[in-house]
C-alpha cells in the first residue's frame, strides 16, 4: 500500500480512540443510516400511496372521453410500452324479468374485457379471484339486489338481454369519477354490449382507456396525450384530476420531505461540530508532520484518506443498520397500512451513502484544508490558529453547496428552501429565546440558592451549547407535536366544523314528471331539504364572441371550459351561498341573468356586467352576470358554478338535485324513497367521508412515524453533542471541585441546568406547537383555535426527562482525586 | 474548624505513601514522608518530571487520599472528612495556581474570577471580583473573554482568582510554565507581593531553581525522598 493511504489508515486507527474521531464516526454513520432509511421509506410509502391510488383509477392513467377513442389514439398509446384496457360505462335501467311489478332501477353499467383491472382488485362474493364476468354473466352490487329482489343465479335485464347474476360486487376500483361512481354499480362482458343495444349512437356513455406501466413510461405517455386532448377527452392521472388522493398524496410526500430535510440538517450540524473539534485537536499533529518533511498537499491528501476510508466502512455499515431497520419498519407498517408495502427502487438505497459522502467532504474540507496550512510554529506556541477569511470564505461556500445538494435530493428546491429558512430562522430564534428564558429563571433562583448562583454562571459558560440544545429540541418537539395533534385532532375537528344538519345524502336524476311527488314524499316524512334544477350547458361566449380565443392558455385549461356545466335557476338565492358583489335578479331585465361562482369569475377573468354564452342541448342562450357567489363547495348541498334567473332555462329538459340528512332509524327512508322512485339515484355521503377520514389517518399516521424516526436522530445527535462537550464539562467540574464545590454540588447543578433547560425547551415547543396549530386551523380548516393544555404539561415533561436522562446516562461521576490529574493532564 | 487559629502549623503530613498499582506491578511514588509547613511560610517543592511533585501537592491539599500516612491542613486531618466537609475547607482556605491557568473559555475574566466567590456563597462577589481584578492590573479588561486575553494577562486573572477568595494557603503549580521569561518574572513577582500582602501559606512546585530561591524554604523530591536544600 502506498504511503499516504497507509499513513491515513494507521491514523484513523489510532484515531478511533479520540472521543472527537468517534463522535464523527457516530454521527456519519447515523446520518448515512437514516438517510438511507428515510430515502427508502419515502420510496416505498410514495409508491405505496401512488399504488393505493392507482387502486381508486384502477390504473396508472385513464384516457376519458365522452365518444369512442379513435384508431389513431389507440394506435399512439400502443406504440408506448404499456399495458392497456378499454371500459365503456354508462347509466341504464335495469330491471329484474320474474318481477315485473318492481320498478326498474338506474344503475351504472360498466363493460370491461380482460385484463381488468390494471391496478386494485375486484372483491366479489363469492369470491371468483381473477375473473371477469363471462359472457351473458353479470356482477352487481348488493344495492341492485336488494331493490329489485334479486339474488345470486337469477336474471335481469339489461335493454334487450338478460344476464345471469353470478356474484356479487363487493368492491371495486375504476368506479368512474363523479356521480357515476356512486350509482349502483353493475359489471358485465363487453362482448355482450352489443347485444344489449343500450348504447346506441348518441347515448351518454364514458369510454374509457385503462393504462399502466413503469412510471417513467407513463410520465412519457401522460406528457405526449396532454396537449393533444380534444374538448370530449380528459386524462385522469394520481395526480391530476383526483382531488382526494392528489391532495392527499402531495400532503404525505410534504411531511416526508420535512421529515428527511430535518434529519439531514441535524446529521450535517453534528458532522460540523465533529469535524470542527477534530481539527482542532489534530493542529499539534498536522504541525508535527510538516515539520517532519510533509508537504501540504500530502497532508491533505492523508486527511482525505482517511475521511474516505471511514466513509467506506461507514457506507456498508450504514447500509447494513438501514436495511435491519427497514424491515422492522417494514413489519410495523404492515399492521398500518392494509397492504405490504411494495420494494425501494434500487437507487434509494445509494441516496444514504452518496450523501454521506458529499457532507463528510463538503464539511470535511475547510477544516481539513485549514490543517494542512497549519504553521509549524504551532509546535512551539501550541496555540490555536486564528481562522482567516479565506477559510470563513470556504467554510460558507461548503454550506451553500451542502444546501444546494441538500435541497436538490428532496426534489422540491423551492418548497425545501422555505422550511429550510423557517427551520434555520426558527432555530435560531429559539435558541436565543430559550436563552434568554434560562437567564431569567436563574435570576430569582440566584438570589434564594447557593446553586443558583452557580447555574447563572453556568448558563453563561455553556450558552452556545443551550443555543443549539434548545434549537434542535425545540424544532423536533413542535414538528411532532403538531404532527401527533393533528393526525388525530385535526380530523375530529374538520368533521366536527360540518354543522349537525350537513346533509348526509344526495339524490339526483330527478326527474321533472317525479318532481311535485318527491316533494310529497319528502314533506310526508319531514326530510328539510331543496330541489334545484340541472341543466348541462357549456359554455362557449364571452360578451357576443367565441370565448376560447379571448383567453390564455392558462384559462383554456380550467375544468369550467373543458366540460360541460351543470346550470341552474333559482327564483331566491341559495341560503348557503354568499353573496359577494352584484345583486340578486332585477325585475324586468332584458337579457337572462346569471350568478357566477367566484372561483369561476376569478378563474376565467370574468366581471360583472359581462355577457356569458351557454350552449345547452346545441341552443344558444345569453346572460349577462349581475352577482359573485361565494359557493362552499364542501357543504355537502347542491352547488352550481351558473345559476340562471327565472324564466331563462325552464324550457329546456332537465332533471333535479338535492340533498338532505337522514340519521339513525330514518335512514331507512332512503330506501323507502328508492322503493318508491327506483330510477333516482342516491348517494350515501357518510361513506364518503369514511374513506376520506381513512386516508387522512394513515397519511397521519405515516408522517407521525417518519417523524418519530427523525426525533429519535434528533436525541442520538444531540447525545452525541452531549458526548463531545463531555471533556470540557468534566473540566468544569473538575476545576468547580478544586476550587471548593463538592462533587455532590456538581452533579445538582447538572440536575438543575439539564431540568431547567427541558423545562424551558417543553415550554417553548409547547407554545410553538400551539401557534402552529392555530395557524393550521385558521388557514386550512377555517374553524377557531382551540388550546391543548396536555401539550404543556407532556412536552416540558418529556423534554425535561430527555436532558435529565440523556446528560445522566453520559455524565460520568468525578472522583476527588481525579480532579486534580484532569486538570494537570490539560496542562 | 475553630482550632484553626490557634494552630501555628498550616500543614502537617506525617509517614505519608503514595503508590499506584499498574498492570506491570506496583509503583511506589514516596514512602514514609514527614512534612511540616509553617503559617504564612513560603515552601518550593522542585524535582525533575515524574517525581511526583503535582501528586504530593495534590495530597497536600487535600484533593486526593495517600495510600498510607495522614495528612492535616490547618488542624484538620483531611481523612476524617466528608466529601462536603473537605469541599468546604478548600472553599474557605485553599486556592491554586496552574500552569495552564485553567480558566472557564466561555466565562469572562470578571466571571471566572467570580467562579470561586460564588462557590464559597461571598455576600458581594463581583464587587470583591472587581477589585481583585484590579490590583493584578485588569480592571479595564473585566469583560474580556480568556481567548481575548494574552498568556501573561490569563495568569493574573488566574492569580487574581486565587487570592479573592483570601485563602490561607495557595498551591501553585508550575506558574511560569507557560510564559516568557519577563512574563513569567513579573507574575512571579505579583505573587510573591501578594503573599506577603495576604500573609497566605504558599506552596510552589517548580523545577526552576531560580524560582524556587524566592521561597523562605525549598524541597526536592528525588526517587521518593523529600530532602531541604
Amino acid at each position: 500500500m502506498p504511503l499516504l493511504p497507509r499513513l491515513a489508515l494507521r491514523q484513523l486507527r489510532s484515531q478511533l480512540r479520540t472521543t472527537e474521531w468517534r463522535a464523527l464516526l457516530l454521527a456519519t454513520w447515523i446520518a448515512i443510516t437514516l438517510t438511507t432509511l428515510l430515502t427508502l421509506l419515502g420510496d416505498r410509502l410514495e409508491r405505496g400511496l401512488l399504488r393505493e391510488s392507482a387502486n381508486l383509477l384502477g390504473a396508472d392513467l385513464v384516457l376519458s372521453s365522452s365518444r369512442p377513442l379513435s384508431n389513431e389514439r389507440l394506435d399512439s398509446i400502443s406504440a408506448h410500452d404499456v399495458q392497456t384496457t378499454p371500459v365503456v360505462q354508462f347509466p341504464s335501467m335495469i330491471s329484474n324479468p320474474a318481477a315485473t311489478e318492481t320498478p326498474p332501477m338506474l344503475t351504472s353499467v360498466r363493460a370491461v374485457e380482460s385484463p381488468y383491472p390494471l391496478r386494485g382488485e375486484i372483491l366479489t362474493q363469492p369470491a371468483q379471484g381473477q375473473a371477469l364476468p363471462g359472457k351473458g354473466e353479470a356482477w352487481v352490487e348488493a344495492r341492485i339486489l336488494e331493490q329489485l329482489g334479486l339474488g345470486i343465479g337469477d336474471q335481469l335485464q339489461l335493454g334487450y338481454s338478460q344476464f345471469r347474476i353470478t356474484a356479487e360486487l363487493i368492491s371495486s376500483p375504476d368506479r368512474g369519477s363523479g356521480f357515476r361512481s356512486f350509482s349502483p354499480q353493475l359489471l358485465i362482458n363487453r362482448s355482450d354490449l352489443e347485444a344489449s343495444g343500450v348504447l346506441a349512437p348518441g347515448s351518454r356513455a364514458n369510454f374509457r382507456l385503462l393504462i399502466a406501466g413503469t412510471a417513467e413510461e407513463i410520465g412519457a405517455l401522460e406528457a405526449q396525450l396532454q396537449p393533444t386532448l380534444a374538448e370530449h377527452e380528459r386524462l385522469l392521472s394520481l395526480q391530476l384530476d383526483q382531488p382526494l388522493t392528489g391532495d392527499t398524496l402531495g400532503n404525505a410526500l410534504a411531511y416526508l420531505k420535512l421529515a428527511a430535510l430535518t434529519a439531514l440538517l441535524l446529521s450535517a450540524l453534528t458532522i460540523l461540530l465533529s469535524l470542527r473539534r477534530f481539527s482542532q485537536q489534530q493542529y499539534t499533529r498536522s504541525a508535527l508532520l510538516l515539520n517532519l518533511g510533509l508537504n501540504p498537499g500530502q497532508l491533505l491528501r492523508i486527511y482525505l484518506y482517511q475521511l474516505l476510508i471511514a466513509w467506506v466502512v461507514l457506507a456498508l455499515l450504514g447500509l447494513a443498520t438501514a436495511a435491519s431497520l427497514d424491515s422492522a419498519v417494514q413489519s410495523w407498517l404492515s399492521r398500518l397500512l392494509p397492504q405490504q408495502l411494495p420494494q425501494a427502487a434500487a437507487l434509494a438505497w445509494l441516496s444514504g451513502p452518496a450523501l454521506g459522502l458529499v457532507m463528510l467532504i463538503l464539511l470535511g474540507l475547510p477544516p481539513i484544508l485549514s490543517l494542512a496550512r497549519v504553521p509549524v510554529a504551532h509546535l512551539l506556541r501550541g496555540d490555536t490558529p486564528p481562522q482567516d477569511r479565506r477559510a470563513r470564505l470556504l467554510q460558507i461556500s461548503c454550506l451553500v453547496l451542502l444546501a444546494l445538494t441538500l435541497l436538490l435530493f428532496l426534489r422540491a428546491p423551492v418548497a425545501a428552501l422555505i422550511l429550510l429558512a423557517l427551520l434555520l430562522v426558527g432555530g435560531v430564534l429559539f435558541g436565543y429565546i430559550a436563552q434568554a428564558m434560562l437567564v431569567r429563571v436563574a435570576e430569582p433562583l440566584a438570589r434564594r440558592l447557593l446553586l443558583g448562583r452557580l447555574l447563572r454562571l453556568r448558563l453563561r459558560q455553556q450558552r452556545r451549547w443551550h443555543r443549539l440544545q434548545s434549537a434542535v429540541i425545540v424544532l423536533l418537539l413542535t414538528l411532532l407535536a403538531v404532527v401527533w395533534i393533528s393526525r388525530a385532532d385535526l380530523l375530529s375537528e374538520w368533521r366536527a366544523k360540518f354543522p349537525t344538519d350537513t346533509p348526509n345524502y344526495f339524490v339526483i336524476n330527478i326527474q321533472p314528471w317525479q318532481k311535485s311527488d318527491l316533494d310529497r314524499f319528502m314533506q310526508a316524512n319531514a326530510i328539510d331539504s331543496a330541489l334545484y334544477p340541472m341543466i348541462r350547458g357549456r359554455l362557449t361566449q364571452l360578451n357576443g364572441k367565441p370565448i376560447r380565443p379571448q383567453l390564455t392558455p392558462d384559462q383554456l385549461g380550467d375544468n369550467t371550459l373543458r366540460r360541460e356545466l351543470n346550470l341552474s335557476w333559482a327564483l331566491d338565492q341559495p341560503e348557503h351561498n354568499e353573496l359577494l358583489a352584484g345583486h340578486w335578479w332585477d325585475d324586468a331585465p332584458e337579457l337572462a341573468q346569471i350568478s357566477v361562482e367566484q372561483d369561476m369569475m376569478d378563474d376565467l377573468g370574468l366581471k360583472l356586467g359581462d355577457r356569458l354564452g351557454f350552449d345547452i342541448g346545441g341552443q344558444q342562450v345569453d346572460a349577462e352576470i349581475t352577482s359573485i357567489r361565494g359557493v362552499e363547495w364542501t357543504s355537502f348541498r347542491p352547488n352550481f358554478y351558473v345559476i340562471f334567473s327565472p324564466g331563462a332555462l325552464e324550457s329546456y329538459p332537465s332533471t333535479w338535485i338535492t340533498s338532505f340528512r337522514l340519521d339513525g332509524e330514518r335512514k331507512r327512508l332512503a330506501t323507502e324513497m328508492l322503493q318508491q322512485f327506483p330510477s333516482l339515484t342516491l348517494i350515501d355521503i357518510d361513506q364518503l367521508l369514511s374513506q376520506l377520514a381513512t386516508w387522512l389517518k394513515r397519511l397521519g399516521d405515516s408522517s407521525a412515524m417518519v417523524l418519530g424516526l427523525t426525533l429519535v436522530c434528533g436525541l442520538i445527535l444531540m447525545a452525541v453533542t452531549l458526548l463531545q462537550a463531555l471533556e470540557q464539562r468534566r473540566f468544569e467540574a473538575a476545576l468547580m471541585q478544586t476550587l471548593g464545590a463538592s462533587g455532590e454540588q456538581t452533579r445538582r447543578l447538572d440536575l438543575l441546568e439539564f431540568l431547567l433547560l427541558g423545562l424551558v425547551c417543553g415550554l417553548l415547543a409547547g407554545l410553538s406547537a400551539e401557534l402552529t396549530l392555530a395557524g393550521l386551523h385558521l388557514a386550512l380548516l377555517h374553524v377557531e383555535p382551540k388550546l391543548h393544555p396536555w401539550l404543556w404539561i407532556t412536552l416540558p415533561a418529556l423534554s425535561s426527562l430527555f436532558f435529565v436522562v440523556t446528560g445522566f446516562l453520559i455524565r460520568r461521576p468525578l472522583q476527588l482525586d481525579q480532579c486534580y490529574r484532569l486538570l494537570k493532564a490539560q496542562s | 474548624m475553630d482550632q484553626s487559629t490557634l494552630s501555628p502549623t498550616m500543614i502537617e503530613a506525617r509517614a505519608l505513601s503514595k503508590h499506584f498499582d499498574t498492570e506491570a506491578g506496583r509503583v511506589e511514588l514516596f514512602t514514609g514522608l514527614d512534612l511540616e509547613i509553617a503559617r504564612g511560610e513560603s515552601l518550593a517543592i522542585i524535582g525533575r518530571s515524574g517525581a511526583g511533585k503535582s501528586t504530593l501537592l495534590s495530597l497536600l491539599a487535600g484533593l486526593d487520599t495517600p495510600s498510607s500516612g495522614s495528612v492535616s491542613i490547618d488542624g484538620h486531618r483531611i481523612e476524617a472528612l466528608d466529601d462536603q466537609q473537605r469541599a468546604e475547607l478548600r472553599a474557605r482556605k485553599i486556592s491554586f495556581i496552574f500552569q495552564s491557568f485553567h480558566l472557564l473559555p466561555e466565562l469572562t475574566a470578571l466571571d471566572n474570577v467570580r467562579l470561586p466567590l460564588e462557590i464559597r456563597g461571598t455576600d458581594n462577589p463581583e464587587q470583591d471580583a472587581r477589585q481583585w481584578l484590579a490590583e493584578v492590573g485588569l480592571g479595564e479588561r473585566t469583560g474580556h473573554y480568556p481567548s481575548q486575553l494574552s498568556g501573561g494577562e490569563q495568569q493574573r486573572v488566574a492569580i487574581a482568582r486565587a487570592f479573592a477568595t483570601r485563602p490561607s494557603l495557595l498551591f501553585a503549580d508550575e506558574p511560569t510554565g507557560n510564559l516568557d521569561e519577563d512574563t513569567g518574572g513579573a507574575i512571579i513577582d505579583q505573587l510573591f507581593r501578594l503573599n506577603a500582602q495576604q500573609e497566605t501559606t504558599l506552596i510552589l512546585i517548580t523545577h526552576d531553581q531560580e524560582l524556587a530561591m524566592r521561597c523562605r524554604r525549598r524541597l526536592r523530591l528525588h526517587n521518593g525522598v523529600l530532602t531541604e536544600v
